[in-house]
């Protein structure tokens, strides 16, 4: 197994041995690496690999053998809010079947720091505000989600994840349904967050992590610092980007030859 | 016009039904008369000679209790109707999804068949029996989907519900079929009536109803996530496993306690929660307690309607929650909000 060169005393999450799956049937098989804070991890492999399980069974979603930590800490040990503050999870959500606000939807990600009842604090409202407004979703902050596109959807979800405040971020697709200005947008919005410091409620002062599936191979390297590959359920490689994306890897992930064909089908715009 | 001043006018409009459904009827009671005994009744005064003393007893044995029963039947039903929909993000799901109706109508056609049911334990034994049978088979798919699916995933919720209602329905239908005498009793039970409720039905009613909204009222946020589905909800942080066993088990409660006293009425569980979306949004902490007040203020006018638009024949009030709700819900559900 490859383990990433830094100091393990800067690994946010480390996974050793992990097996998980669905209904006892393993789609991930002994998986190890460590991802140190303030890096942004790429997830590359063929459809069915098992990359959303991957980040579903870090985030404590499937059950698991093997061990995982966030932050020094066993997920075993940690309840479920615990692992709420520290990950953010933007996951594939294609349809709502009861409207909201995107007001109201962005604020539950607010939920774990709000009291028994509903009752907002301001730092709450500032919070929301803030994360609407650099999302630029502030003008239709009192429209219905039902009414909305694909698209913004899914940047009201991303305001969701990032009210969450959390340390660790994980995108599941996230380009998924957003035209272009708003994927540029969105990176340089993800680069963005990537430079500020979060405080956790134990006031240490993080790096923000990223690991994400990204559909388009130039997206997923341009932001990476490390890639983990995958095959059939099994981590290929997990390395720094450098010198890792050869077209000859590539070819054995995604079983067909990926770099002939990005360079076949580039189009020459006039 | 804002929520608040929204709830204010939903809530006298439940008072209006309340007060009509005690008003109106074969004796026709005036509204003095009316508050001249409630007054009396609940300060202990004396009852001014020109009210007719069967009056009294008619308003406050009869109507009183009737009424309040339909108010609280109709507020539980919906209440849970509410949370089900929302738990298992699925628009149809109603308060029978997990099979609360058909595990105790087979419990009170056991109690009629064997002929308990004459007897004064009989009275007692019914509504006992129904309960515990409801709730018991909500316990059992609850039990087996979370031990087939890990993941309490919904439509296995929703699949072992269905299969149970459709098998314990068949041992009913057997059940009736060897028992033809008995048969008549048992679908008037199923049909559901408010007819004979009295204070003590409506003590029972009125605690389950009123402490079952609240304790679902305190799950308005978890319900709120739950309705983007369990990944979407367990990623903020709500223990999604805890949170819908517990929902599901107050709202089988609300139901539970609603059928063993009136039989099974359909139709309130399933709209009103739509209708209270429509109006207030889906934000939970306005659902769940106008749900209550509206399915209440729903049940009350329907019981009103199903004792007197044919009286002295009185039609199944479950007739009538499906008749004058299926066209009201189509209006409120695609008129512009």
């Amino acid at each position: 197994m490859t383990n990433n060169p830094l100091n393990s005393a800067n690994n946010i999450i480390s996974l050793s041995h992990v097996t998980a799956g669905y209904d006892k049937t393993p789609v991930l098989q002994d998986i190890s690496f460590d991802i140190a804070e303030g890096h942004c991890v790429s997830l590359l492999g063929s459809n069915g690999c098992g990359k959303t399980t991957l980040l579903r069974t870090i985030a404590g979603m499937l059950p698991f053998s093997g061990d995982i930590h966030i932050n020094g800490k066993s997920i075993n040990a940690m309840k479920r809010k615990e692992i709420a503050s520290y990950v953010a999870f933007l996951s594939q959500i294609s349809s709502v079947y009861f409207s909201y606000s995107v007001y109201e939807t962005v604020m539950q990600g607010r939920y774990l720091h709000k009291g028994l009842f509903f009752e907002k604090n301001r730092s709450d409202r500032e919070i929301v505000d803030e994360t609407l407004e650099s999302l630029g979703l502030s003008q239709i902050a009192g429209k219905q989600i039902t009414a909305l596109s694909g698209g913004q959807l899914q940047r009201v979800m991303l305001a969701r994840c990032i009210a969450q405040r959390c340390p660790i971020l994980m995108l599941d697709e996230p380009m998924n349904h957003l035209d272009l200005k708003i994927q540029a947008e969105f990176m340089e919005y993800l680069a963005n967050w990537r430079t500020t410091t979060l405080t956790m409620p134990d006031n240490k002062a993080y790096k923000p992590t990223v690991i994400g599936v990204f559909h388009d191979l130039n997206t997923a390297a341009g932001i990476a610092d490390d890639i983990a590959f995958l095959k059939d359920g099994r981590l290929v490689l997990f390395a720094p980007k450098k010198g890792a994306l050869t077209a000859e890897r590539l070819s054995e992930v995604f079983d067909f030859d990926v770099v002939s064909y990005i360079k076949s089908h580039n189009y020459e715009f006039t | 016009m804002k929520n608040s001043s929204k709830s204010i006018a939903a809530g006298l409009l439940g008072l209006a039904a309340v007060i009509m459904g005690i008003c109106i009827g074969s004796v026709m009671i005036s509204l003095s008369d009316t508050f001249s005994i409630i007054t009396a009744k609940l300060t202990g005064g004396s009852i001014s000679q020109s009210v007719d003393a069967s009056l009294v007893s008619i308003l406050w044995e009869i109507r009183i209790p009737r009424a309040l029963s339909a108010f609280f039947v109709g507020g539980a039903l919906a209440v849970s109707g509410a949370v089900m929909q929302s738990i298992l993000q699925n628009p149809l799901a109603s308060s029978y999804t997990l099979g609360v109706s058909s595990g105790a109508s087979l419990g009170a056609a056991i109690v009629i068949v064997c002929g308990f049911s004459s007897s004064i334990l009989g009275f007692l034994l019914l509504p006992v029996v129904g309960f515990t049978c409801g709730l018991s088979t909500v316990f059992l798919v609850i039990l087996i989907a979370s031990k087939l699916d890990s993941g309490f995933k919904n439509h296995t919720i929703i699949l072992f519900g269905m299969v149970f209602s459709l098998f314990v329905n068949a041992a009913l239908t057997m059940l009736s079929a060897l028992n033809q005498s008995h048969m008549q009793r048992l679908i008037l039970w199923q049909m559901g009536t408010f007819s004979g409720k009295r204070w003590h039905h409506v003590a029972i009613l009125s605690v389950f109803c009123i402490l079952g909204t609240i304790a679902v009222t305190f799950y308005s946020r978890e319900l709120d996530l739950l309705t983007f589905g369990d990944e979407e909800a367990m990623a903020v942080g709500v223990d999604t496993k805890r949170a819908k066993i517990t929902l599901l088990v107050l709202a089988s409660l609300l139901t539970g306690i609603s059928v063993c006293f009136t039989g099974v009425i359909g139709f309130i569980d399933l709209t009103v929660p739509h209708i209270t979306r429509r109006i207030f949004g889906s934000s939970h902490k306005y659902v769940i307690p106008l749900s209550m007040i509206i399915g209440g203020s729903f049940m009350v006018i329907a019981d009103l309607l199903a004792r007197t638009i044919l009286a002295p024949q009185e039609i199944p009030v479950g007739a009538i929650t499906a008749l004058i709700g299926a066209p009201f819900f189509l209006y409120v559900y695609f008129k512009k909000r």
